[in-house]
């Protein structure tokens, strides 16, 4: 009876190990069925075309693309040089009884669910850069920097505890020899902790390129390419958001899903070099 | 009262009173300590875990400044003026009084730029000054023969006693007067610590040295007086040979005959 | 000394820098958790528990409909996602230890568990509410075990992982089966960081909006149904903060209010509950 019991347990656990395994697969599997309609109408043009009209059946990914693209961007260059700001500041700069409180709450953060970031960009940020810029205040430039405020609280995190794997006598040899604290965070700690920072970063990009509702609220979902980042613009994920409930006809529906395969692959192909390049898992 | 022995050499050290208490203890760590450091020999700080010897080398550097809310009082005097003042350029003592630690901590870039580190912060940029100080450097340290091929590669790669023979090259190339060495040797295998008890001795010739180890035998082989220190008291300084023989004080005797530690 | 000087000065920039960009950092999180209490607070009131939703311009519109709808979906979510996380967890810390299957289950929950949620909305549509032919609670508590499964899964195989194999080893001495050996004595040793696991798991699905678009998409009426479209504060939230309707817009900032606190606190107690355990 207990080597039955024994063997069912064994065998049950595995069992529904290696359903995660399929339900990945099968999440692969479905989304490339349902986007084949799309694939034979439209093959690579998709990725090539800047015209998303649904009313003549006609749907092309770049400006979606563009926009994931561009909003990503924007919201990696505003979030970096804080993130690492925030890093050092929580690493090597801040007194003890703040370092906790303040890493907590920063912790804590990156916790809040993105529709509340999304939402008060709509309420707090949207008005000022349309005070700012004029137009609607929904623009690329509001997407990119309300993400960029999403990313930061999880990009400082864990950007703080790549630094803080630097071992603390190696900090101290570089003191020993008459540095400064800037002289030890950027011959040492930084080199140091190189991986895991780029690492960081990279996960960060991962998450903020598939991210939804921040960008939702505040992008407009115009599929039209502008240079002018203070224009309505859509990404992947918003167009996603806006139509999906809307689609009628099965070439949009499929369109979406390719969409929605397009930023899948896109997503696990970051996070893939993040995990495995730059933060090899380590154990014993 | 501790029992001091007269020193014959110049003092490059003197410690008086000195007090040192960590950040939210009650109590010293280090109580109304007073010793003179000999010039252009080795000191040799010995005693149980907790004794305060590390706390103590430490204070030389100001290394425990990294750490705030620990407080020094007393006074340490060199080269006529007292380090532990509140206005000591720390950047400036640090290049004058360097240290080795108990790990090899190479920095994570090439056996070159590790050794040129101090130097360059010092801001020497021309490359042949560079090269030469870097070389006389890693010949002293006794490693230049072993790196000289591979100077571009990363410091890493090294073994365990070529790493701290390289640390030590870097902490002479910037030319300190006085070496702090931190149990350096109780991370390494017996023969590179002998190389390194070698080293240590050559290296007097230009700097004076004190060396904290929890090896009772590298105290007596490798320096010229040896303090004892017990629940953060200097117990005793003397002159090595006559300590490991004839110590004064009957705690010291019960150290090294090694009825507690 | 000229060299030195520069340096200093340099440090001096640099580290004000550094403060500065935490203080601007910090800064824009404190404004939007600021807002967000002072919106809340102003917008919360009894009714808002004990009514539904009303069409704008009804003073008495509330969130009831979309905190029961919400309690169903992540309810289920969990039910569903924690003894499965749980397990899978187990298989990977107790029996795949380092095998190529195991640490190929870990990489893929690794990736999942950043993937973007909105993709698995878009899978769930297609697997559930295409054939069902309409939205429904259950296609939104599906969406959800799917993202919870893999934050349930590692942090279970981490925290048995932590247990001493002594431990292990001791029950199996006695002559315990492995099966009893685990649930007696691993489960019993991980028990503080497997609770935190599933905190967090749950804070993390609890504010998932974008999977539920259109998988349990929305309903402004209190349905316990989980067969059909069922409101959930996120999408209320979105519903609402997007319409032009300032007595809906009121209603937004309750709902998010009411779900950052939730959230918070099931972090806050996660983390206390590690704290707890390091600190025995």
């Amino acid at each position: 009876m207990s080597i039955f019991l024994d063997k069912l347990f064994a065998h049950s656990t595995k069992f529904i190990a290696i359903t995660i395994l399929f339900i990945v697969a099968w999440i692969f599997t479905v989304l490339v069925e349902h986007s084949m309609e799309s694939i034979h109408a439209f093959g690579f043009d998709f990725l090539t075309t800047d015209i998303w009209a649904p009313n003549l059946e006609k749907f092309g990914a770049l400006p979606a693309i563009y926009g994931s693209v561009v909003s990503t961007f924007l919201a990696m260059i505003l979030a970096i040089p804080l993130a690492i700001g925030v890093a050092i500041f929580l690493s090597e700069l801040a007194p003890a009884r703040l370092k906790t409180p303040v890493g907590v709450s920063i912790e804590l953060l990156a916790a809040i669910p993105s529709v509340i970031y999304g939402m008060w960009g709509l309420f707090y940020f949207v008005p000022i850069i349309r005070d700012a810029f004029g137009g609607v205040g929904i623009s690329m430039l509001t997407a990119g920097i309300i993400l960029s405020i999403m990313i930061l609280p999880f990009m400082a995190a864990v950007t703080r505890d790549a630094m803080n794997t630097t071992p603390d006598i190696l900090k101290e040899s570089a003191y020993a020899l008459g540095g400064t604290k800037w002289d030890v965070i950027k011959d040492v700690i930084i080199p140091y902790a190189k991986a895991g920072i780029i690492g960081s970063v990279i996960l960060a990009l991962g998450r903020a390129i598939g991210e939804t509702m921040a960008v939702t609220f505040v992008m407009g979902n115009v599929h039209k390419i502008s240079l002018d980042l203070t224009m309505p613009a859509t990404s992947i994920p918003v167009a996603l958001a806006n139509e999906f409930t809307e689609a009628d006809g099965d070439l949009y529906y499929s369109s979406l899903f390719e969409l929605s395969l397009i930023l899948l692959v896109i997503s696990f192909a970051i996070i893939s070099v993040a995990k495995f390049y730059f933060l090899r898992r380590k154990r014993d | 009262m501790a029992t001091i022995i007269d020193i014959k050499e110049e003092i490059a050290l003197q410690v008086k009173d000195f007090e040192y208490t960590y950040a939210g203890a009650d109590a010293p760590s280090v109580k109304k300590l007073n010793m003179p450091i000999a010039k252009n020999s080795i000191t040799a700080l010995i005693g149980p875990s907790g004794c305060g010897k590390t706390t103590l080398l430490r204070s030389f550097n100001r290394m425990h400044d990294l750490y705030p809310g620990n407080k020094y009082a007393g006074e340490i005097l060199f080269k006529n003026r007292n380090i532990l003042d509140k206005n000591e350029d720390l950047i400036h003592l640090r290049t004058q009084i360097g240290m080795i630690f108990q790990k090899p901590t190479a920095f994570p870039m090439s056996i070159f730029d590790n050794v040129a580190y101090g130097l360059r912060l010092q801001g020497i940029k021309n490359k042949t000054e560079l090269q030469d100080r870097v070389e006389k450097s890693l010949q002293n340290a006794a490693i230049w023969k072993e790196v000289k091929d591979r100077l571009k590669h990363d410091a890493n790669g090294l073994s365990g006693g070529q790493q701290q023979r390289l640390c030590i090259a870097r902490a002479i190339a910037v030319e300190p007067e006085v070496l702090l060495f931190d149990e350096p040797t109780s991370a390494l295998d017996p023969i590179s610590t002998a190389g390194i008890e070698e080293l240590v001795v050559e290296l007097k010739e230009k700097v004076s040295i004190i060396i904290v180890t929890h090896n009772m035998q590298q105290a007596a082989r490798v320096s010229d007086y040896t303090g004892f220190m017990y629940l953060g008291e200097l117990i005793e300084l003397g002159v090595t040979e006559n300590m490991f023989v004839t110590p004064t004080e009957k705690l010291t005797e019960e150290y090294i005959t090694g009825k507690f530690g | 000394m000229t060299h030195t000087h520069k340096r200093i000065i340099i440090n001096r920039i640099v580290m004000s820098l550094s403060s500065l960009s935490a203080l601007i950092g910090m800064g824009f999180l404190f404004w939007i958790l600021g807002v967000l209490i002072y919106n809340g607070v102003d917008a919360l009131n009894w009714n808002i528990f004990l009514n539904e939703g009303a069409p704008p311009g009804h003073e008495d519109g509330g969130l009831k409909h979309a905190l029961i709808g919400q309690l169903y979906i992540v309810g289920v979510a969990t039910l569903a996602g924690v003894p499965l996380g749980v397990l899978a967890g187990t298989y990977l810390s107790e029996y795949g230890q380092k095998s190529k299957l195991a640490e190929t289950i870990r990489d893929i929950s690794d990736i999942m568990m950043s993937a973007p949620s909105i993709v698995i909305g878009a899978f769930v549509y297609a697997v559930v509410v295409m054939p069902m032919g309409h939205f429904s609670g259950w296609a939104g508590s599906i969406a959800l075990t799917i993202i919870m499964l893999p934050i349930i899964l590692r942090t279970t195989d981490d925290m048995l992982h932590l247990v001493p194999s002594t431990l292990r080893e001791a029950a199996f001495a006695l002559g315990a089966p492995k099966y009893k050996v685990i649930i007696q004595v691993v489960y019993r040793g991980a028990k503080a960081g497997i609770l935190t696991g599933v905190l967090l798991g749950i804070a993390r699905v609890a504010g998932e909006t974008a999977p539920l678009l259109f998988t349990s998409f929305n309903d402004n009426f209190l349905n316990t149904n989980m067969n059909e479209s069922m409101a959930s504060l996120t999408v209320t939230m979105f519903n609402y903060a997007t319409s032009p309707y300032e007595d809906w817009q009121k209603l937004g900032w309750a709902a998010a209010f009411i779900l950052s606190m939730f959230i918070l606190s099931l972090n806050i107690v996660g983390r206390l509950f590690l704290l707890k355990k390091k600190g025995r």
